[in-house]
């Protein structure tokens, strides 16, 4: 999806469950998802409450918290991600996180969250990473040690020759051509059935 | 080796954000920075309030305040991490980073925890700007945190 400011996004008629632990995180939150037009908002101030909104009706989209009493983002994306049937399971997760504790790097990686968004937050950065996330073509992964969106995001990277690029970069670069161009006729006889003699 | 499946996932929230009508990328965001903006003084306040808690603390330097000071940091850290808070900000995740790194059964240090919470205090009574002083008691911060080991 484009991201020309100019370019429209709809968010209006989306379900979205907040889940933090400080109700003024939760409400600061709530004011950034007004703004973004999103009418359907669903404050939850523990992740165990979150987990029976899950399982009784269908969101969109969850905002989480990392680090919370009782149970945390993690657990809470670890828990839906394995415990819960699609497509409740495949809710995209959006983690929030202040510090990152060194015993929660693991964790972290593991959990099964679509994105990891780290502060200081800004609503563009938000706006943009949930954008990204309606054009996500990452498939779901399960397997005894992960569940969730494929962790490997593949980008088309800096240009060709340029520094910074990886082995798995995507590239839009097409090369030089291997053979002269078909003839339209040529193109026209693929294309077109025809009667055959046995 | 264990089974891996993967599978192809339309989510409701890509349908959603591709149906017609909604708002600007331009509006959403403006939208959403003036209700955000709307909390700052009262997170500032609140702000301030943790550091004071921080500051008990060091006072007191009570065994049991040692695991407090990484709760009490990691909440400053996540409300400052709402807005422009600059120096606060890294003031206060130089503090998570040294109580991260204190726990046990590394050595805690209430002096590198008073002179960082001296700094936030100072940052946040300059009104959480930067600039040449921030800087240098950012510097510091980072002279102090580089002498425990990550």
């Amino acid at each position: 999806m484009a991201a020309s400011p100019n370019a429209r996004v709809n968010l209006e008629h989306s379900s979205v469950l907040l889940i933090d632990d400080n109700p003024k995180s939760l409400d600061m939150l709530s004011s950034i998802f007004q703004g973004f037009g999103v009418k359907e908002q669903i404050k939850c101030e523990s992740a165990v409450e979150a987990a029976e909104i899950v399982k009784r009706r269908p969101i969109d989209l969850i905002l989480v918290d990392c680090s919370m009493p009782e149970m945390d983002g993690y657990d809470f994306t670890r828990w839906l991600r394995r415990e819960t049937p699609a497509p409740t399971r495949h809710i995209p997760v959006i983690m929030l996180t202040g510090h990152a504790a060194r015993s929660n790097v693991h964790k972290s990686r593991d959990c099964g969250a679509s994105f990891v968004v780290a502060k200081p937050l800004t609503p563009t950065v938000l706006l943009r990473r949930i954008i990204w996330l309606g054009g996500d073509e990452r498939e779901f992964v399960e397997c005894e040690s992960y569940v969730g969106p494929d962790r490997r995001v593949r980008n088309f990277g800096p240009p060709l020759g340029e520094p910074g690029r990886r082995a798995g970069d995507l590239s839009t670069h097409v090369g030089e051509p291997a053979e002269a161009n078909m003839d339209q006729s040529d193109i026209d006889m693929m294309m077109k059935p025809m009667r055959v003699a046995l | 080796m264990s089974e891996v499946r993967t599978t192809k996932i339309k989510s409701s929230l890509a349908r959603q954000l591709s149906r017609p009508g909604g708002r600007t990328i331009a509006d959403a965001e403006r939208l959403a920075d003036a209700g955000l903006e709307s909390h700052r003084a009262d997170i500032i306040e609140d702000l301030g309030r943790l550091i004071g808690q921080l500051e008990t603390l060091c006072a007191t330097r009570a065994d049991t305040g040692q695991e407090r000071v990484y709760v009490l940091a990691a909440a400053l850290v996540d409300m400052a991490g709402f807005f422009d808070t600059g120096p606060l900000y890294a003031a206060g995740y130089s503090l998570c980073e040294l109580s991260d790194r204190m726990r046990p059964p590394a050595a805690f240090s209430w002096p590198a925890v008073e002179v960082h919470v001296k700094a936030l205090r100072l940052i946040h009574a300059g009104g959480c700007k930067a600039g040449a002083e921030s800087d240098v008691l950012l510097q510091g911060l980072k002279s102090v945190l580089s002498a425990f080991t990550a």
